[in-house]
Order: structure tokens, then sequence, then C-alpha cells
């Protein structure tokens, strides 16, 4: 036990020697300094280059904004002709204002229809000239108007006189203004 | 204690920072919240576009556009209203007198002016109105439900009422079809702008379908003026026209009159909206002979020529059976019985059949019960069970008295012998649609099923083609040059609900054909109620009959074959040299 304890007390000083001449502090090096400048003119730009473009992003997105409005707005003034259009379209394409037209130029129903076969020009069914006596009534003869009905007028005329009713307006042609006015 | 003193108050002052955070976030949350919302956030509806209605050549019935309504504030225009009324009637046509009415309205700060102005035409007026200085005119927008129409189709189309529902006909039927779903947007505005990053949420709105009637809007639009010229010039208090192709049961036209402008709101409060062509039941009279006599040939019972000897009366029961001409004993084919329309001759031939066949027959030919076409509040008509019929009931059915039907249904019947012996169920929707109780109805859901043979479908036609003879017939008013047509007549008297008997003072007068009749493509059927002008079917209802078919024909190109008629004997016994 002793001889061991020697043994090791004798290592010892020199461990501890190499220990000291490892843990002796020196001064560090210099290091020589990275220059500061660059640095900080990059940070600048890139801060600068953030705020102007998020600036100009934001003044984008707004002028895009109003362009979306503008935009908007025609669409809605397009839409609101071809609206008008239509409504003018309709009342053109209406069959009734069509045969009104054509019956002020003097036509008729055809009597009695009749083809012609191009490939030998032979004649299908029997074309009978349309005379005036053939012409459809357009309009509706003037009828009593419905019971419990009244168009309001003014001045109280027609309570006066209510034979006139009878003559008067046809019931079909009265106007719905009439009755939203209300 | 400098220390303690510090820390008093700064915990004075959180207190109240905290009791300020609680009031604004806690209990005035809301109140803040909407105030903010109120400055700039915007929520809008975004309305969904109701699809149209359209005619099977896609020309619209019904169609929602975007108006304008000017409206006028009186108290600032009463003065100038004049001036504003003469510009208004000048660009818009309105009348001055009610337009001056309205500018000068006592007591009120609203009135319509104009209602389903175009919008740039509305915006220009109310411009150059300001312009010139006049005040208290403005724009409002006015969706509105057009029919461009007008009355054409309004029988079968509806109309959407005042408030934007759907109140009748196809557009009450078909109204989720045809009312899509509205949408939203929500989001931010500043100075007029979209807010970009601000709040903003949309949900898109989903337009409605359109909607595709079998309907021709042309032709509906000549049946409707001729059958209201037929049943003025008649006298008559109402009529019904069916149009259809006699292989599809497309409803080509379905007319009524009196009709109504769904555009118009005064008239929907007359009573005109029901279909009459759906929902009224008359007795049909002798154009239901032809079902009889279909009926007999198919069951090989008789054939067009079969004779018979028709005398002046018949007796029934206790009662007596004539004709519409007076006659001593007539030796008359089956195929005259038709072409003369002879009650007597008719009732002969069908007491060579049991009343349960005939009976089986005409609920095959679809009498007695609804074609099935929903939303019009059809009536089912009446045919009384076999089972019931005494004598003289089975005689008045055979020629069309005693059972009740609708003018659909009549037409249907008539159009299975145009269409070779098989019943179409007839359609008013091109394709199909589903109902609002989920009902699939259409053309291309029609039910067929076969009646009689094609070989009695073909015998029954050449037989209705005497009708229109112009020496036999009762109807050669209705025959169209150069053209094969088939038809029947029928003159009924109406049952006076008083005495439940045949008063008779009131008929219905009615005229159903087909043609070309050796290839029939359509079949049309006028109806006049009430006639006061004591024509019968053949005239009244021929030539209206021969109008449609003439536009029909020439409409869709439908050349006549080019085939002679057989001109079936209508007597028999009788040689041509002892004619007087």
């Amino acid at each position: 036990m002793s001889a061991w304890m020697g043994h090791a007390r004798s290592r010892m000083p020199r461990l501890a020697e190499q220990a000291v001449e490892r843990a002796r502090l020196t001064v560090v090096p210099r290091r020589s300094r990275a220059p500061r400048v660059p640095f900080v003119v990059l940070v600048f730009l890139v801060l600068l280059g953030g705020v102007v473009g998020l600036l100009m992003f934001n003044t984008h997105m707004q002028q895009m904004s109003f362009t979306a409005t503008e935009l908007q707005a025609r669409a809605d003034r397009l839409h609101a002709t071809q609206q008008s259009l239509q409504m003018e379209l309709d009342e053109l394409r209406d069959p009734q204002r069509v045969a009104t037209r054509a019956q002020a130029l003097g036509m008729v129903p055809m009597v009695s229809p009749a083809f012609l076969r191009l490939s030998d020009g032979k004649q299908l069914g029997e074309a009978k000239t349309a005379t005036p006596m053939d012409a459809q009534r357009l309009e509706p003869i003037p009828t009593q108007e419905p019971p419990g009905f009244k168009p309001r007028r003014t001045g109280g005329v027609v309570d006066e006189t209510p034979d006139m009713n009878d003559d008067g307006v046809p019931s079909d042609d009265l106007p719905s203004e009439r009755d939203t006015t209300g | 204690m400098r220390l303690q003193v510090g820390f008093l108050l700064i915990a004075m002052v959180v207190s109240v920072f905290a009791v300020r955070l609680f009031q604004l976030q806690g209990l005035d949350a809301r109140t803040y919240a909407e105030r903010a919302r109120a400055v700039g956030a915007v929520q809008e509806l975004l309305p969904a576009t109701r699809g149209s209605i359209l005619d099977r050549n896609g020309t619209p019935l019904a169609e929602s556009l975007d108006g304008s309504m000017i409206v006028a504030d009186p108290t600032k225009t009463a003065d100038d209203a004049a001036a504003i009324a003469t510009i208004l009637t000048e660009r818009l046509g309105v009348s001055y007198i009610d337009t001056v009415e309205n500018l000068r309205w006592p007591d009120t700060r609203f009135r319509y002016i104009a209602r389903r102005v175009p919008t740039t035409k509305a915006v220009e007026v109310v411009e150059e109105l300001s312009d010139l200085g006049y005040k208290g005119l403005d724009i409002r927008r006015d969706p509105v439900r057009s029919y461009p129409a007008k009355d054409v189709g309004a029988n079968i189309v509806g109309y959407v009422n005042g408030l934007g529902d759907a109140a009748g006909g196809a557009e009450q039927l078909f109204n989720p079809l045809l009312s899509g779903e509205d949408g939203s947007a929500t989001y931010d505005v500043g100075g007029g702008n979209r807010i970009p990053l601000g709040d903003n949420s949309t949900t898109e709105p989903v337009d409605g379908e359109d909607l595709t009637l079998t309907l021709d809007r042309d032709l509906q639009w000549y049946t409707q003026r001729v059958l209201r010229q037929t049943v003025e010039d008649a006298g008559g208090k109402s009529g019904v026209a069916v149009v259809l192709d006699s292989r599809t049961g497309e409803l080509l036209a379905l007319a009524d009159h009196p009709t109504y402008d769904p555009n118009t709101t005064v008239q929907r409060k007359i009573g005109r909206l029901a279909s009459k062509a759906f929902r009224d039941v008359y007795e049909p009279g002798s154009v239901e002979k032809v079902l009889t006599a279909a009926a007999l040939i198919d069951a090989g019972i008789v054939e067009p020529d079969t004779k018979l000897r028709v005398p002046g009366t018949l007796k029934s029961s206790d009662k007596e059976i004539s004709d519409h001409w007076e006659h001593g004993l007539e030796r008359l084919t089956l195929t005259g019985v038709i072409a003369k329309s002879s009650n007597i001759g008719t009732v002969m031939a069908a007491r060579k059949m049991p009343g349960r066949v005939l009976h089986r027959y005409l609920k095959a030919f679809g009498l007695g019960s609804r074609t099935g076409i929903p939303g019009y509040g059809e009536s089912a008509g009446l045919l009384p069970p076999w089972q019931d019929w005494l004598e003289i009931n089975r005689d008045n059915i055979a020629f069309g008295q005693g059972l009740a039907v609708n003018a659909v249904q009549m037409a249907a019947a008539v159009n299975t012998v145009a269409n070779g012996g098989v019943y179409v169920q007839p359609s008013v929707v091109l394709g199909k649609a589903t109902t609002h109780s989920g009902e699939v109805t259409g053309s291309s859901v029609a039910e067929q099923r076969r009646v009689i043979s094609e070989d009695a479908a073909r015998q029954t036609a050449e037989m209705m083609e005497m009708v229109l003879d112009p020496e036999e017939g009762t109807a050669p008013d209705a025959a169209i040059e150069g053209y094969r047509v088939a038809g029947k007549t029928g003159t009924a008297q109406m049952v006076d609900p008083a005495c439940g008997c045949y008063s008779g003072g009131k008929f219905t007068v009615s005229f159903a054909g087909f043609a070309p009749a050796d290839d029939p493509r359509f079949t049309v059927y006028v109806v006049v109620h009430e006639p006061t002008d004591g024509q019968g079917g053949g005239t009244t209802g021929g030539k209206a009959f021969r109008k449609i078919m003439a536009y029909l024909l020439q409409k869709y190109a439908v050349p006549p074959s080019g085939s002679e008629s057989p001109e079936l004997p209508v007597e028999w016994g009788r040689q041509p040299s002892s004619e007087e």
C-alpha cells in the first residue's frame, strides 16, 4: 500500500508542472479588425430598400385599388348599357310590334302554305293570293272593363259619366304605372 | 419609504388603466366595433340573377334586367312640374298629365315618376334636368323581371310580383331552379376605394338556371291573336287553343283568352291568371266521337264503310236522341256519321261495344285523369265509372256529352289518333326540369302508351278527312288547299248549373284536327265557350284551326305529301242517278 502511495507521489509534481506550464496566460494576439463602414452602409441600404420597397408596394396597391374602382365603375356602366340595349332589343323583337309594322306596310298572313322544291322545280301545295280580308286583327276590340275595376283619373270626370268607360281605353292597354304610384 | 409611495402611485395609475381597459373591451366593445365598422366597412348583398324562361328557340319569355326607376321629391319639383314633365314626356314617353300630377303630389317627399327605364336613359335624363337647374329627381335601382312579349305565354310563364316573389305559372313552379342563391361581400372602404389588405370576404352569388319551355314564342303570339279574334267575333266568353307536336306531345302553343300581361300589376288582380286550358272542364261534344270511332275500329267492331240506317230520332232510356239537323232515315257509313257528326249514328255504332270496353278505351285516351303537367291546378275532368252507366249515359258519352275534359287532355286524346295510336303525355318543359316539390317533368320524361293499333288510327284519320269535305263535311272552312287535313267539329250544349240540365242557351264549340293527315305533324284544338253568334264548331273553330295550322305548316316547312285523300264514301245504297 505505502509502496503504491510513494510511487504516486513521485509522479504528481511532474503532472502539475505540465499543467502549470499549460495554464500560463499569454496575451492574445490582436486580430485585424474588419472595416466597419461597409457593414453600416449595407444595413442602411437594406433598411432603406425595405422601406422604399414597402412604400412603393403600398402605393402600387393603392394605385391598383383606384384602378379597380375605376374599372368596376366602367363595368357597371357597360352593364347598364348592355341592359339598356337588351331592353331596346326586346322591344324591337316583340312579335306584336313586328306584326303591327308589317301590317302597316300592307302585309297579311299567308293563306295557304306552298313550297318550291329546288331539285326539280316542282311546286308543293297550292299558293293562294292573300287579300286584305285575310288580315289578322292585332288589337283587342274595346271591351267593357272588368267589374270592380275603375282606373283612377284626375278630377273625377269619369265618375260623372261612367258610360265613357265602355268605349274608352281597352283594359289590356292600361299602364302598370297607375297601380304602382300609390 | 420613498420607494413604497412610488409603488403605490404606480399601482393606482395601473388600476385606472385596468378599469378603463375593462370598460372599453368588456362593456363598450360592441359599440366601438360597430362605430369602426360604420366608418369604413361596407357590406353588400350580391343578388343572384334570376334565370330566364326561354321558348324552344331560346327567345326569352321572361328575363331579369337591371333597370332604373326615376323618383321625385314633390316638395322640390312642384314649382317646375310643367317644365320637368315636358322633358320627361319627350324623353321617356310617360304620360304628361300623370307626371305633372305626381310632381305636384301634396304632403309627400316620394313619388314614382317612371319605372323600368333603361339605366343609361334614366341617368341621361336626370343629368339633363339637373343641368337645367331642376332639383328633386333621383334614380334608384329597379331590378325588373321583364316579360318582353307581354301577354304571350303569360298563362304558362306566370309572373313575379312586385316584391320579387314568384307568384304563378312556371315562375313559381320552378322557383328554386330559377332563383339561384344570393351572395354577399364585406370589405373596407376609404375615400370610395377598397382598402387593400383590409377586411375582405366575398361569397359569390350563384345565378339561377334558365328554363326552356316547349312553346314557340312567335307561334304562341299568333295563336293568341287568332284565338282572341275568334272569341271576340263569336261573341264568346272565353276560349282555348292548344297546339301539340303530334310526335312528341310538346305543347308548341297554349293560348288562353282572356289572358293578362304579366308586366302590369293591374291585370293580375282580375281573375285571369289561371290557365283555363288546364283548369276549366267542359263537355267536349262531338269531337269525342273521334275517340269512340277509333275504339270501335280498333276493337274490330266496325269499319269506316260500315253501313248504318240512321233514323231521325233514337230512343235511349226514357229520352230521345236527335241530330243537329232534321232528317228522316239516312243511309250513312261510319265515315258519313263522323263527317256529318250524327249523334244517332255514333250511338248505334257504339251500342255494339260493351260499356266496360268503351270506358277502358276512353280511359286509355287519357279522359278522366290528369295529363300530369304539374303546377297549373289541372282538373282531372270526369269520366263516370262504367258500372254507373245507364243506357242514356253510355249513349251520351259515346258522342261527347255526360263527361268532362280539360282542353289539354282532349287535345292529347285526339293527338293519339294523329300519332299512329300511341298516346303521348303532353309537356310544357323542353327536356326536363325539377319542380319546387322535387317532381321531374318535361318532354324527355313524357310517358307513351299504345291505345289503338296503327291501322285503326290511320282509318280513323281517313274518316276525319271527310269532315273537311266541301260537300259532305261539317267543317269545310278548316281545309287548307293542297294539304290532307283531318279534323272533327264539336258543338256541345253546356249544362246549366241551376237545373243540372241542358237548358239549351249556352254552347261550347270546338274543332280538333291534325295535318298532314297521312303523316301528322301537328295537332291543333280550338275551343270557344259560350259563343253568341249561333255558329257551330266547324265555322268558328274551323277557321281558327285553319289559320293556326297554315302558319305551322309554313313555319316548320312541312310540304304536302302529294298523296290523294281516299275520299271514303259517306253514304251507301244511293245511286248517283237517283239524286235530285
